[in-house]
């Protein structure tokens, strides 16, 4: 960073976005994200038709993989506010360089994993009974519910985030306009820094709104993870009853974030020439948290096993055991291999420090995660308290398709993102070259 | 205003001038119209003349049009009430009521035996079946096929219209061609004129026959009944001399040994055997001691399920079972093979208990076994001193079949070209004659057939005529019930298809003109002079004083001598034939609540399957939907396998029924073929049987996978030892005791409390209530797909439990509908309160509020919440919206339901009771389940009432709650069921 200049970072940077030519591969990415997505959105439509038996639920197993896929998915979006957010508060300056992907990742996340919940329901055109209008009945949401309470916590966490990644872009979209090689891109630039001039009062409100936004995001993520855990505590069901669901699903969460982070940032640092800012000490720094954070999931994995033998409930003892022995056991082990064998792998400084490690660390624990949410969800529904009810879960090809095309519309955002807008937040760069060259600042 | 409307000026004193020459208010609706402007009177001429010419239409006019036109909207409105006079039963006999049902006595036959019904009529649409208390084969409860009659006469498959040679034809056709028949007969004296019907007790229609059988004295009746008991018929006629029939008084008897009977599925009895029997074994009515029933079977049954001890053994071996019983009591019967301890130790306590209980003991023998079997019940059972109170004789109710040729013999006329004419009134015998005996390929000797049927089934599409039959809840008719109780049948409607019954086609033969009301009549006219008696015996469903009485019986010990010495023990398998436990002989086919009704032992729904014992699986490594290949001699047939706990080790178990080519859209081509391993010598068992893997599979959609309680108590059984030492055995072992804590406050006492009371010790496992519920509450049928996913929508289930070694464990059943809890966990966890507590306990759905999170079923314990997870409720049949019952929604795709406690029938009751200004009366409410119980196991009622049958259900001392420690509170108990072994033998089942 010691031969960077205000100049070089801009120039780097908005070379990606106004001038690179993006080749064959970024092309193919798309292709195949674009394809995925019109996946989603056939399924999307076939479910509207149909309803939701296109896919392999069933009673008991009336949750399955869009609970899953969306509980992953919003996991995912933490990453990206912990880090601009928490790590900002924590004047942690070494996040300026990845906390602008981060925290379009978080958004694309966060806006994939809403779609979920919304399409889960039986009737999903009543979506909005969830929110407490007058309507014409004087019905009013039932306030004990989770559910409505996680209705809530989405809305206003997707709120946040996207608020939070727009304003701490003005000051980048506006370089780009400033230097945009044609009438064209200077004005779509333009018309997306709202009039961002540079000044000294700007940017002291802009300064204020970022601490007020980070003040505000952090305690959404707590609070957004904690309630989609109580989605599942609040139920009676072994499995599901427990008050150690919310820290779990916070540190799970965070888990599968840097997760996130590392397997976008590890191809995307080297595509786009990143090096010199998304440094290897990045990485290392995101694969320490990472390990931090899955052995806080890990704990938890033996704390829900350890609970469950020692309090001798017998439907807790049941439904453990039939985790760990029973058909569906694959997943177990497998979530244990990619969680919580896999990660040890980092504490290996040389490990850690070979990037190839580390991105196939980081695509196991995302896997690993999606597993486990898929166990919990549906090991602990398929074999509950009566036995006579016990039913398997069996995906369809819509469970599957509606999977991939999550994913197919999350790298197509991410992909047009990094080629539309600037992926490395050139602002808060710059705030590091005087410390670095020894400039006044 | 419209575009093209010319703009007029509006001439504003114009009209004032109209409005103040007029007298009275006038209406307008322009202002155009208003000044009665010419221009625009001649505009909308020119533009929408119809309306030009309504604006002329003064108000009488425009009334007398109106009227004129919902009256002709009226004539072509569907059902119309029938021409003849029907009374109606139980509430508002001088009219209907709009909106009200009417209760209609009737009777519904199986396999030709009466069971009367009552007929819930709304606004001329037959809608509900429940019981007729009166009746004694019904005593207020029916079997699952009385429930499911009401969707068979809506079938929408079923025969329309008359076919000749494939064309369609009319009545006066048929008339025609019957004239031309009757001729033909004349000149030989009917001769060549065959017959064809299943088992007759209708009066009428024996009348009928018989004047046919007169007129035309060279004519033959034949009788085919795929389900019928000849092995029964010819053990009366050996041990009697005479084909008696057999009537047992479960209610008399202390000990009771079936040899492979299952009378608690008894076609014509046994929803009145259930009740017998159940009322045995009712601790708190029952202070004696309770029976105890032995069961030798080869095949798990409903009696089987409810045994204290139960042998499984082949049907060979029960045979010689019946020989050293035998032996045993003094009669010289021959006896092969080595003695095995087990079965000695278990038959002689049996014997030590039937001699104990000389006269109030009852050895029952079932259809599987030889006639000499029967004859030897019959023999031992008078040596016991039963004949005269557990079993007594009557006359024959059936139209003596001994007078009527069989299926064998027709058959062997028609290939020999000896028919000319047969007539096939009901019967299919192209699909379920046993298939060896070729009746589709003698079918081709015969010039003329003539079918009449409810669908154009196999025969239909190979007859030369096919007459559509009038349904049982669309014609006159009458029947004899088990006991010979004869009642009528009276139309609830008009034949919706131009159908007539049996009795009116041969009224026809006979020049009559036909009419079944009048048939019906002038067969009663002796018994019933009067309007008032026949009108009394329509209203009571029955027809006084005509049960048989029993009448004494000389048991001849001469059939002794000709049973034949005891075969070789063989090792080979035998397979055994039984009607399908929820769709019958196969004429139920197409009956959608019957195909995915889950069959009692099995939780199978849509097919039949070879059931096997789990010894036998493990011999040829089989799993459950590996298909096997079923050979007996050069017939062959390929069934998917279900291994059966309980089932005998040697004998495989394949249910008739299924297989059909002709049923209509739900039943074709679903399951395998059993009659075409079938012969007419063997027609229950058939040794020399054996099977081959193919390596292929079927799947088989099951609606449960477990069948182990996982020692969970939810199911609470003791034996009536336990019981009598402690009473409080069911709640011995609660983890918590009593109702624990909740931080939620109670809910303030509402006006009433309802709750239900379900005695797993009464509860046989038929599942009539799940398909009473069905038919109530409008719950849709989903398909074999939907239910391989686990997605049926019975509210009311009835779970299967096994307990002890599989190849003879005790069975339980458990019926499971809404707990209703007090705290429910449902209501919690949903966003939008779309399922809430009403102040009289009852944890209501609201269909239209849910958006279908599925919350409050994944937290449900008890999972009787079920989802439309498609659209399954089918709006498009119009023939199967007439039979909903109107005041249940019909519930579209993504909506949660589940149980109400059929808060239409309370809704019903309140209503009354508001208008008397009184409380609703205990009984006043029956739920659907509870009413058709066979065995009264389901109470329901108010529990603030401490009087209530409910609260006095719960009040017993083996009331629990199913997971009580989750503190859900829930309104619907069980009372444990409790066994009676029988301490010579212990705690072992076998």
């Amino acid at each position: 960073m010691s031969e960077q200049t205000y100049q070089s970072i801009s120039d780097a940077i908005c070379h990606i976005t106004l001038h690179r030519r993006f080749g064959p591969y970024w092309r193919a990415a798309l292709l195949i994200a674009a394809a995925l997505t019109l996946l989603l959105a056939c399924g999307v439509v076939w479910l509207l038709h149909k309803g939701v038996g296109i896919w392999g639920l069933n009673v008991p197993v009336a949750w399955a993989f869009a609970i899953a896929n969306y509980v992953w998915w919003i996991g995912i979006g933490m990453g990206g506010t912990f880090i601009s957010g928490a790590l900002y508060l924590a004047r942690k300056d070494w996040r300026n360089s990845i906390n602008r992907y981060a925290e379009a990742m978080t958004v694309f996340a966060v806006s994939v994993s809403g779609i979920f919940p919304v399409l889960h329901l039986g009737r999903p055109w009543f979506f909005y009974w969830l929110f407490p209008y007058p309507d014409v009945m004087n019905v009013w949401p039932q306030w004990r519910s989770s559910l409505e309470w996680d209705f809530f916590a989405i809305l206003a966490y997707l709120t946040v985030s996207i608020l939070y990644w727009y304003v701490g872009m003005l000051p980048d979209l506006a370089t780009l306009r400033d230097r945009a090689p044609t009438l064209g891109k200077a004005r779509f630039y333009g018309l997306l820094a709202l009039g961002w001039r540079g000044a000294a009062t700007q940017w002291q409100r802009f300064e204020t709104v970022s601490l007020l936004l980070a003040g505000l995001a952090v305690p959404l993520v707590f609070s957004v993870h904690s309630m989609v855990a109580l989605d599942f505590s609040e139920a009676v069901l072994p499995g599901w009853h427990s008050t150690l669901f919310p820290p779990f699903f916070v540190a799970g969460a965070l888990f599968s974030g840097f997760a996130m982070v590392l397997v976008l940032g590890i191809p995307m640092r080297r595509a786009l020439g990143l090096q010199q800012y998304i440094t290897a000490r990045h990485l290392e720094n995101l694969a320490k948290v990472l390990l931090a954070a899955g052995l806080v999931v890990d704990y938890s994995y033996a704390s829900e096993i350890f609970t469950a033998y020692y309090g001798m409930d017998p439907y807790e003892v049941a439904v453990t055991t039939h985790r760990m022995l029973g058909p569906h056991a694959w997943i177990f082990w497998g979530t244990i291999f990619c969680n919580v064998l896999s990660i040890q792998l980092l504490w290996s400084a040389r490990l850690r420090r070979n990037h190839a490690v580390l991105f196939a660390v980081a695509l196991l624990v995302l896997i690993g995660m999606w597993l486990e949410r898929f166990m919990l969800i549906v090991t602990t529904l398929y074999q509950d308290f009566t036995p006579s009810s016990w039913g398997m879960f069996y995906p369809t090809f819509w469970d599957l398709a509606f999977l991939a095309g999550s994913l197919g519309l999350f790298f197509l955002l991410f992909l047009l993102f990094v080629r539309l807008l600037p992926v490395v937040s050139m602002f808060e760069l710059r705030k590091l070259v005087p410390r670095a060259s020894g400039e006044p600042p | 205003m419209s575009p093209l409307m010319p703009s007029l000026p509006f001439d504003l004193e114009a009209a004032r001038a109209h409005l103040a020459a007029a007298r009275g208010p006038v209406f307008w609706r322009s202002l155009e119209e208003l000044a009665d402007n010419a221009g625009f009177v001649h505009w909308l001429r020119q533009q929408q003349p119809q309306l030009a010419q309504a604006l002329s239409l003064d108000r009488r006019g425009f009334l007398q049009f109106m009227a004129a036109s919902l009256a002709l909207a009226g004539l072509s409105a569907c059902g119309h009430p029938p021409q003849d006079q029907i009374v109606p039963y139980v509430q508002a006999p001088e009219g209907q009521i709009d909106g009200l049902p009417r209760f209609f006595a009737t009777t519904l036959m199986r396999e030709g035996y009466a069971r009367g019904v009552l007929v819930e009529n709304r606004m001329g649409r037959p809608t509900k079946i429940e019981g007729n208390p009166l009746h004694p084969a019904s005593l207020g409860a029916t079997d699952i096929f009385a429930q499911a009659a009401v969707l068979q006469l809506w079938d929408p498959d079923r025969s329309q219209t008359l076919m000749n040679r494939g064309v369609t034809s009319t009545w006066d056709a048929f008339a025609a061609a019957v004239v031309q028949a009757t001729e033909r007969h004349a000149r030989d004296g009917g001769a060549r004129l065959r017959i064809l019907t299943g088992a007759i007790t209708s009066p009428t229609l024996s009348a009928q026959l018989g004047a046919v059988l007169e007129k035309f004295p060279g004519a033959t009746w034949h009788v085919h009944e795929p389900l019928g008991n000849a092995n029964a018929h010819a053990g009366a006629r050996l041990a009697l001399g005479v084909p008696l029939a057999t009537r047992l008084r479960l209610d008399r008897a202390k000990t009771i040994l079936s040899l492979d009977a299952d009378f608690l599925s008894d076609p014509a009895a046994g929803v009145r055997y259930a009740r017998d029997y159940a009322a045995t074994r009712a601790p708190e009515s029952n202070q004696g001691t309770p029976s105890r029933l032995y069961v030798v079977e080869s095949t798990p049954s409903l009696t089987g399920g409810m045994a204290d001890h139960r042998l499984a053994l082949e049907a060979a071996r029960i045979e010689r079972f019946a020989r050293l019983l035998a032996r045993e009591l003094g009669i010289n019967l021959e006896v092969s093979g080595a003695e095995d301890a087990q079965h000695q130790r278990w038959l002689n306590a049996v014997l030590t208990e039937l001699k104990a209980n000389r006269g109030a003991s009852l050895i029952v023998v079932g259809a599987s076994q030889p006639a000499w079997v029967h004859a030897l019940g019959h023999l031992l059972n008078d040596a016991l001193g039963n004949v005269g109170t557990t079993i007594e004789y009557t006359d024959p109710v059936e139209r003596n079949a001994a007078q009527a040729g069989t299926l064998s013999e027709l058959v062997g006329a028609m290939q020999a070209g000896r028919v000319d004419t047969l007539w096939i009134l009901d019967p299919n015998p192209v699909y379920d004659a046993p298939a060896s005996l070729r009746f589709d390929e003698g079918l081709t000797h015969v010039p003329h057939v003539i079918h009449l049927g409810l669908y154009r089934d196999e025969t239909g599409m190979r007859a030369e005529w096919h007459l559509p039959m009038a349904h049982q809840l669309e014609s006159w008719s009458d029947a004899r019930a088990y006991d010979g109780t004869a009642s009528i049948a009276q139309p609830l409607i008009a034949p919706l298809y131009d159908g007539r019954s049996a009795a009116e086609v041969l009224a026809m033969v006979l020049g009559q003109t036909p009419q079944g009301r009048v048939l019906v009549r002038k067969q009663w006219q002796d018994q019933l002079p009067d309007e008032s008696s026949w009108n009394a015996a329509l209203q009571q469903g029955l027809i006084p004083n005509t049960s048989l009485p029993p009448r004494t019986a000389m048991v001849s010990t001469a059939f002794l001598t000709q049973i034949k010495p005891p075969p070789p023990a063989a090792a080979a398998l035998e397979l055994l034939f039984r009607a399908d436990p929820t769709i019958g002989d196969g004429s139920w086919a197409n009956n959608g609540w019957l195909q995915e009704l889950p069959k009692p032992m099995t939780q199978l729904t849509w097919d039949n399957a070879a059931l096997v014992s789990p010894a036998l699986a493990a011999q040829h490594q089989l799993n459950n939907g590996d298909v096997i290949e079923l050979r007996l001699a050069e017939r062959v047939v390929q069934a998917p396998v279900w291994i059966m706990p309980g089932q005998a080790a040697r004998s495989v178990t394949l249910h008739l029924g299924y297989g059909r080519r002709q049923a209509g859209r739900i039943g074709d081509g679903r399951g395998v073929d059993a009659y075409r391993l079938r012969t007419p010598a063997n027609p229950w068992v058939e040794s020399g049987l054996q099977i081959r893997r193919t390596g292929a599979r079927a799947e088989l959609a099951s609606t449960q996978h477990h069948f182990n309680l996982e020692g969970r108590d939810l199911l609470r059984v003791g034996t009536w030892e336990e019981y009598r030492s402690n009473p409080h055995f069911a709640t011995a072992t609660d983890p918590y005791p009593g109702t624990p804590p909740s931080l939620y406050a109670n809910r303030p006492p509402g006006e009433y409390a309802w709750g239900m009371s379900i005695d797993l010790n009464a509860c046989i496992g038929c599942k009539a209530c799940t398909i009473a519920c069905q038919s109530e509450n409008n719950i849709p049928v989903v398909g074999k797909d939907q239910v391989q996913r686990g997605r049926e929508m019975h509210w009311i289930r009835v779970d299967r439990y096994y307990e002890g070694d599989a190849a003879n464990p005790r069975a339980y059943s458990q019926p499971v509908p809404c707990m209703m809890c007090e705290h429910a966990p449902c209501e919690v966890v949903c966003p939008v309160e779309a399922t809430v507590h009403d102040a009289e306990g009852l944890n209501l759905q609201v269909y239209n509020r849910c958006v279908g999170t599925r919350f409050c079923s994944n937290n449900c314990p008890y999972k009787v919440r079920r989802f439309n997870f498609l659209q399954y409720a089918d709006d498009t049949t119009d023939t199967l919206k007439a039979q909903r019952n109107p005041e249940v929604s019909v519930r579209r795709r993504g909506v949660m339901e589940k149980c109400t406690y059929c808060i239409q029938r309370i809704q019903t009751a309140h209503i009354e009771a508001d208008k008397q200004d009184r409380r609703i009366r205990d009984g006043e409410v029956l739920t659907a389940c509870q009413a058709a119980c066979p065995t009264q196991a389901i109470r329901f009622g108010d529990l603030s009432d401490a009087g209530s049958a409910v609260a006095q259900a719960k009040a017993s001392k083996r009331d629990y709650v199913m997971l009580g420690e989750l503190n859900t509170r829930p309104r619907t108990s069980y009372l444990a069921r409790l066994r009676n072994p029988n301490p010579l033998l212990g705690e072992d089942p076998t």
